[in-house]
């Protein structure tokens, strides 16, 4: 099985044994943080999370922490028996990622619109220290609708600082209803190139923008380690789709927080080649 | 009180790199001063408050001991979340620095309420892991700068904007938690004070004391953690208690002290003074919209002598 497929798997599975979780956020991030950590375009030391050396990654959209967690798993920062505590009193991993428990979390998110300013408050420091570590700060599409983003890049530009990069997890969804619904009268340029309207105001800032299909790691890679301009923050669209894996759920506003119903429950198992005997597993574990 | 801050606040950034000075567009002349000797250790984030206190979060993270300076009400308010979720939940090393606290931006209160810190103490005592604190004068104010950076973890230190009067001298000791004594001429009133508004506070008790009254006067500068035993201590023997506070009577240093005594069982009656369910009236100087508030010195003289009284002026 493709590695992708063994996280949309381990995801699910950690969800289910925890009875919650933003499922469609996380897979749309799969192969985002497939491509940092799993393609090691970051450089990290799961046996030393606190490793000078390290590229730091910063899960802004903290609802999407599964993924962060079936990741952070697969390359061993903590054992793959903790996503099998997930939401649960005895177990580290919650709703939304704590710094103070879960090793490889460099900070804590929930609320949205936190996560890049503390990405560039990390970014100011090396830079000041003269070192070459990496900051990549993942932010949702939805997100952006939060004032304090905006305030963060205009910090970003303004501090010229090119050892930052922020991916947008752009699905296309919020919570309720489609992103280009809910705001598409606030962007300046019309559907169709959404993806090119959240560009447009990065660009505008003052930082460089690409795009890529958020669903291609090789895309994904060649994109966030080709060529950029010296002295200004990068910002790449990531095109996503939310759900991603799953027929019933993608592209779906319905799934921003819900579990399959036993009947679709069928479903999620053959798409994603659970057996009942893992998922019986998931309960006996808990 | 201001100048106090950044002289302080200099010697420190001259003596320590790892200390930055975070404006948003909030210093003065002397900011750029020190952004001249210590460009590398002073940002300005534009006014966006939310942004800083995040940013705060990530320098600490990685080694620095940032001061995030700007007026009171836009901290505790427009970036409390920030606060809360970024440097407290995570126990970053971030100082929180609240200028014009209380009803005062600078010797003049012309900006009104949008511009007065009177419930901050109410929203931030509540935070975890938050060392909090108001100072009343320039000299406590650099005891409390040095104090705040020898202290590891989240801290949000409030203070005054103008000449605020000193009362104090260079024997001041600071304690974290106790209350340090201003005046004393016997046992049978106790007033705790906090921040800037310790100078009418003074001479109210001063005047107290000269019509023969046996008074206390205390001044809090740790809002939290508060040292329950030490106020129970101060009190002791006290026939009242009262609090005085640019702040309103809900959440602040009356209520504060109204939770150590309903705890501890003790039978003083306790008067808070300050602002009781509303915002501070009019504009004018600092001292004119004390005044008008009840919070200059003959509102204090006037109100704790009226409750001592059982209500009628003598």
């Amino acid at each position: 099985m493709d590695i992708s497929k063994e996280l949309r798997k381990q995801i699910f599975l950690t969800a289910y044994s925890g009875g919650v979780g933003h499922l469609a956020s996380a897979f749309s991030a799969v192969e985002i943080l497939q491509m940092l950590y799993i393609d090691r375009v970051m450089k990290f030391n799961a046996e030393n999370p606190d490793w000078d050396e390290r590229d730091y990654f910063i899960l802004s959209k903290g609802h999407g922490s599964l993924v962060l967690y079936a990741t952070l798993a697969q390359v061993g920062f903590f054992p793959k028996a903790e996503l099998y505590k997930f939401c649960q009193p005895d177990g580290i991993l919650g709703g939304e990622p704590n710094t103070l428990e879960v090793p490889g979390v460099e900070a804590s998110t929930g609320s949205l619109g936190h996560g890049l300013g503390i990405g560039i408050g990390i970014a100011l420091a090396l830079k000041s220290y003269c070192r070459s570590n990496f900051v990549y700060v993942l932010v949702g599409d939805g997100e952006c609708q939060e004032g304090s983003i905006w305030e963060a890049v205009m910090s970003g530009a303004a501090f010229g600082l090119d050892n930052l990069t922020v991916i947008i997890d752009h699905n296309r969804i919020q919570k309720m209803d489609f992103v280009e619904k809910t705001m598409g009268a606030a962007r300046h340029v019309r559907f169709g190139g959404g993806q090119i309207a959240l560009g447009e105001q990065f660009r505008s800032f003052g930082w460089q923008v690409k795009s890529c299909d958020g669903h291609d790691t090789t895309a994904l890679r060649e994109t966030l380690t080709g060529e950029w301009q010296p002295d200004k923050p990068r910002c790449v669209i990531a095109e996503t789709v939310k759900g991603k894996g799953l027929s019933l759920m993608e592209n779906n506003p319905a799934w921003h927080w819900r579990m399959p119903s036993k009947k679709e429950l069928k479903t999620f198992c053959a798409e994603l080649n659970i057996t009942q005997e893992e998922l019986d597993e998931c309960k006996r574990r808990i | 009180m201001q100048k106090a801050y950044i002289k302080t606040l200099y010697d420190i950034m001259s003596a320590d790199k790892r200390v930055c000075s975070l404006l948003s567009d909030s210093g003065t002349d002397y900011d750029l001063l020190m952004a001249r000797d210590f460009p590398a250790q002073c940002f300005n984030f534009g006014i966006a408050e939310q942004n800083k206190v995040a940013v705060a979060s990530g320098m600490a993270k990685m080694g620095k001991i940032p001061f995030v300076y700007t007026t009171d009400v836009f901290l505790a308010y427009r970036a409390y979340e920030f606060i809360r979720d970024d440097v407290c939940f995570q126990r970053r090393n971030v100082k929180v620095m609240g200028m014009g606290m209380g009803m005062g931006m600078g010797s003049w209160s012309t900006l009104g309420p949008s511009h007065h810190s009177t419930e901050a103490l109410a929203a931030l005592r509540a935070l975890p892991s938050l060392t909090l604190l108001c100072a009343a004068t320039p000299l406590e104010l650099t005891r409390l700068v040095r104090f705040v950076y020898e202290t590891n973890g989240p801290v949000y230190l409030r203070f005054g904007m103008s000449a605020e009067e000193e009362l104090f001298g260079e024997d001041y000791k600071f304690e974290l938690g106790k209350p340090i004594m201003l005046l004393n001429s016997g046992t049978d009133v106790t007033i705790f004070v906090t921040g800037t508004v310790a100078a009418p506070a003074y001479h109210a008790a001063k005047k107290l004391r000269d019509n023969g009254i046996a008074i206390r006067l205390y001044n809090m500068p740790t809002l939290k953690p508060i040292d329950d035993a030490a106020i129970l201590d101060a009190l002791s023997s006290s026939k009242y208690a009262f609090t005085v506070e640019e702040h309103s009577l809900q959440g602040g240093l009356g209520g504060a002290i109204a939770e150590i005594l309903a705890e501890a069982g003790e039978e003083v009656p306790l008067k808070r003074l300050g602002l009781d369910n509303c915002f501070a009236k009019g504009y004018g100087t600092t001292a004119d919209v004390r005044k008008l508030n009840g919070l200059d010195t003959d509102g204090i003289y006037n109100q704790i002598v009226n409750h001592i009284n059982g209500g009628k002026t003598k």
